[in-house]
């Protein structure tokens, strides 16, 4: 079973590798790191682009306005264009929330950071029990599946 | 850290220092200091101190070529650890990858973050993407998947065996100037518990398809969100339960409209069936698939003004799990940059009005868990120093809460400052008062010692 999937998962990555390479969009790859410094802790893109659709994505420059509603629900622009967010983010940037199997809270992380949006503020080992009662959903993203060995020395 | 990952990671770094043409090291160094008093448990110090490192070298061998590291690492100077035993360490991610100069192909190889569509996973792998003709853009990922430890390894020895490849893959297509669609899929494991022999009753693996949506014509406009399936086959679940049925994992979705720079509306709307939605999960006790019902939440913001002045939210979230009951978040959040000034500072009020908890076989039968809470915070920066207060406060309506021991608040200080010394380097320190979890007074210490070698970041970080 294992080897049959391997192999077909292989064949599928190659397949995918090969289609790509025939039918690549003839555009210039956007640049590999943002070209200009970008300061500030929600950064409007509209600030210093005009709002026309953007390389790569095809979407309005607006569209990744740092708003409190983008930066609240940033999986639904990190699921469709990952690419443009790494031309500023490094995957250790979201680990700084996303950690693979982390050791400190976001909140203990950028404590000194009171301005950015980070999860399990003020005694959150405590409070906690109260919001996963009400919603045990928003945790699985984060802890459900990896990431939960501290859950474990209570929740067996 | 663990020897073998610091030593990938150093041997890493001096190859990538040779042949790089751009060479960033990044680390961050996190030293925290407590003392544990609390009634039933040892007096004793802890002093955990982490060590995050980074490497970005680009231009590896080839300009389209780089490579990126990133790990961290533990012990307790304090010769005694929280919870695991003296230190611990992970390589978090480590991988090549390629860029083309068309198409935005891009191909990976080695620890990473899959990020596409349905799937937010650590793989050891490859991977690859790219921009296709007709605004088509298409993705695909295969690995094994970067396993954690399991919580009772005597009763979950199915665990690495189920969880045995990842692989998964985006199709999307781009309307330019109006949004994206997009198909995904990701299957985690091959081996369910329906295919093994015994009693397994616990399936760690996971086959889902999902579609995703954004249309945003103008920044006035902007619809997202997706829909999962999950189509995996389950084995029967135990007798005696009446969990969901549904194959839908989850519906989530945003709307936004902006009538004007400073106005904006945005609403959400999520369901989430647990039987579908937690499927593959490795901690089955506090994430239970055989949870009768559904979870379901709707949310309404407004924003006036912007966040480089004067931005206030005014936010209201219903929330409804149908085991527990309804919850209502509502508030507000200020935050003001004065003009002319390099301060910056927020304030936040919010009401939670929850169901009570039923309690079976006590005294009390239920016990309410609403809650007021406050907030209040600062940043500034002068020169080369900075500093930043934030203070939290919960009130609790009802002391009847188990859970608090009965105390009424739960909440938290921290004051912190910081200094730049050159470009390279940052210090800060961090003072907090708050609470443990069983509710006593808790002063908390941590330094933080970030440096960044090589060329400047830009953009983010
Ligand atoms: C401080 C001004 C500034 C801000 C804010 C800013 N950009 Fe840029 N950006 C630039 C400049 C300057 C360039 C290089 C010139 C160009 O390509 O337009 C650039 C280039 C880019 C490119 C590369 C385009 C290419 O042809 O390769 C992308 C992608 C991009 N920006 C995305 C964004 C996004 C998304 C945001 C908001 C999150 C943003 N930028 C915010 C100034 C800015
Ligand atoms: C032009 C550069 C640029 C691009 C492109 C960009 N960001 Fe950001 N983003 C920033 C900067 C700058 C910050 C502020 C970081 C800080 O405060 O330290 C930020 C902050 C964030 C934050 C944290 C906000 C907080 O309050 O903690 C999230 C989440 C985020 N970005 C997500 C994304 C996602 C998802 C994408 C891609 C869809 C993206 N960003 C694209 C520049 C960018
Ligand atoms: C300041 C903390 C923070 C940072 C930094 C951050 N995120 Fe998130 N992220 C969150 C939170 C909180 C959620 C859960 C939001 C929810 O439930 O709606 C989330 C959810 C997500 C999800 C959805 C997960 C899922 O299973 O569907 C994705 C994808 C995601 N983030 C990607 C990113 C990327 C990419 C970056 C880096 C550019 C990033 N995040 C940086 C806090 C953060
Ligand atoms: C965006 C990802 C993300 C989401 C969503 C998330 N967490 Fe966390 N959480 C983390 C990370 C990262 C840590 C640090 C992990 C560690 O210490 O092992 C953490 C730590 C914790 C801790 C320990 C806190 C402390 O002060 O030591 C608790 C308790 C917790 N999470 C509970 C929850 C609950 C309950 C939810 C849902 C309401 C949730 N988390 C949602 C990322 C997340
Ligand atoms: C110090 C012990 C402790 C740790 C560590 C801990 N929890 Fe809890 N948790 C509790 C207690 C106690 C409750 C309340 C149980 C109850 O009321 O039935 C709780 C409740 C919860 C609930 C609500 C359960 C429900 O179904 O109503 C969730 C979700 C949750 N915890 C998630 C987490 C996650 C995720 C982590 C790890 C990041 C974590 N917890 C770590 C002690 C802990």
């Amino acid at each position: 079973m294992f080897k049959k999937v391997l192999l077909r998962a292989s064949l599928v990555i190659s397949l995918v590798g090969l289609l790509a390479c025939s039918l690549l969009s003839p555009e210039t790859s956007v640049a590999r790191s943002h070209p200009e410094g970008v300061t500030g802790s929600r950064p409007m893109c509209t600030d210093c682009h005009e709002n026309e659709p953007m390389k790569g994505t095809l979407k309005l420059y607006g569209s990744f306005n740092h708003t409190p509603a983008f930066v609240k629900d940033h999986k639904f622009a990190a699921n469709q264009d990952n690419g443009t967010c790494a031309t500023c983010h490094s995957q250790s940037s979201c680990a700084d929330c996303h950690q693979g199997k982390g050791v400190l809270s976001p909140a203990m992380k950028l404590a000194n950071r009171p301005d950015r949006m980070s999860p399990h503020r003020g005694g959150y080992l405590a409070l906690h029990r109260v919001e996963g009662k009400m919603d045990p959903t928003g945790c699985f993203k984060c802890h459900g599946r990896a990431n939960n060995q501290l859950c474990t020395t209570c929740h067996k | 850290m663990k020897f073998r990952s610091s030593a990938v990671l150093l041997a890493t770094l001096a190859s990538a220092a040779a042949w790089g043409q751009d060479v960033n090291v990044y680390g961050t160094t996190l030293v925290q200091l407590w003392k544990q008093e609390g009634a039933g448990f040892d007096k004793a110090t802890f002093a955990p101190a982490t060590q995050f490192l980074g490497v970005d070298a680009t231009g590896v061998g080839m300009e389209a070529l780089s490579v990126h590291l990133f790990g961290w690492g533990r012990s307790d100077l304090a010769d005694q650890s929280r919870f695991e035993g003296k230190g611990g360490g992970e390589l978090m991610f480590g991988y090549l990858k390629y860029r083309a100069p068309k198409g935005n192909l891009e191909m990976q190889a080695g620890r990473f973050t899959v990020n596409q569509g349905v799937a937010i996973e650590q793989v050891d792998g490859a991977s690859v993407r790219a921009d296709l003709i007709g605004g088509f853009t298409l993705s695909a990922f295969g690995g094994r998947p970067v396993l954690y430890k399991t919580i009772d390894p005597a009763s979950q020895t199915e665990y690495d065996l189920q969880r045995d490849v990842i692989f998964g893959g985006r199709l999307g297509k781009r309307f330019s100037k109006y949004g994206e669609i997009g198909v995904s899929f990701v299957q985690d494991g091959t081996t369910s518990a329906k295919y093994m022999d015994g009693s397994n009753t616990q399936d760690y693996t996971r086959r889902q398809v999902a579609a995703d949506l954004r249309f945003t014509p103008t920044t006035g406009f902007d619809l997202t969100g997706r829909t999962v399936y999950d189509v995996n086959h389950h084995i029967n679940e135990p007798a005696g339960t009446d969990s969901n049925k549904s194959k839908i994992a989850e519906h989530d979705y945003g709307i936004g409209l902006r009538f004007s720079p400073m106005f904006g509306l945005n609403g959400t709307y999520t369901q989430r069936n647990f039987r579908a939605y937690y499927a593959g999960t490795n901690l089955p006790s506090l994430f239970n698939r055989y949870e009768p019902g559904k979870f379901q939440s709707q949310g309404l913001s407004f924003v006036i003004g912007s966040a480089a002045s004067l931005e206030a939210i005014i936010d209201v979230k219903k929330t409804d799990r149908e085991t527990y009951g309804q919850a209502t978040r509502f508030g507000g959040d200020l935050r003001w940059r004065p003009k002319g000034t390099t301060m910056q500072t927020g304030l936040g009020y919010h009401r939670v009005s929850a169901d009570d908890v039923p309690v079976s076989g006590v005294f009390v039968t239920t016990y309410g868990i609403s809650y007021n809470e406050i907030r209040a915070w600062l940043t500034y920066e002068k020169g080369k120093l900075t500093a930043s207060a934030d203070a939290i406060h919960h009130s609790f309506t009802d002391k009847a809460n188990p859970n608090l021991y009965g105390k009424s608040s739960v909440y938290e200080v921290v004051g912190s400052v910081g200094y730049q010394a050159g470009t390279q380097f940052k210090i800060s320190g961090d003072l907090s008062y708050g609470v443990t979890p069983l509710l006593e007074k808790e002063t908390r210490v941590l330094f933080r010692a970030e440096f960044r070698f090589g060329m400047a970041s830009k953009g983010g970080k």
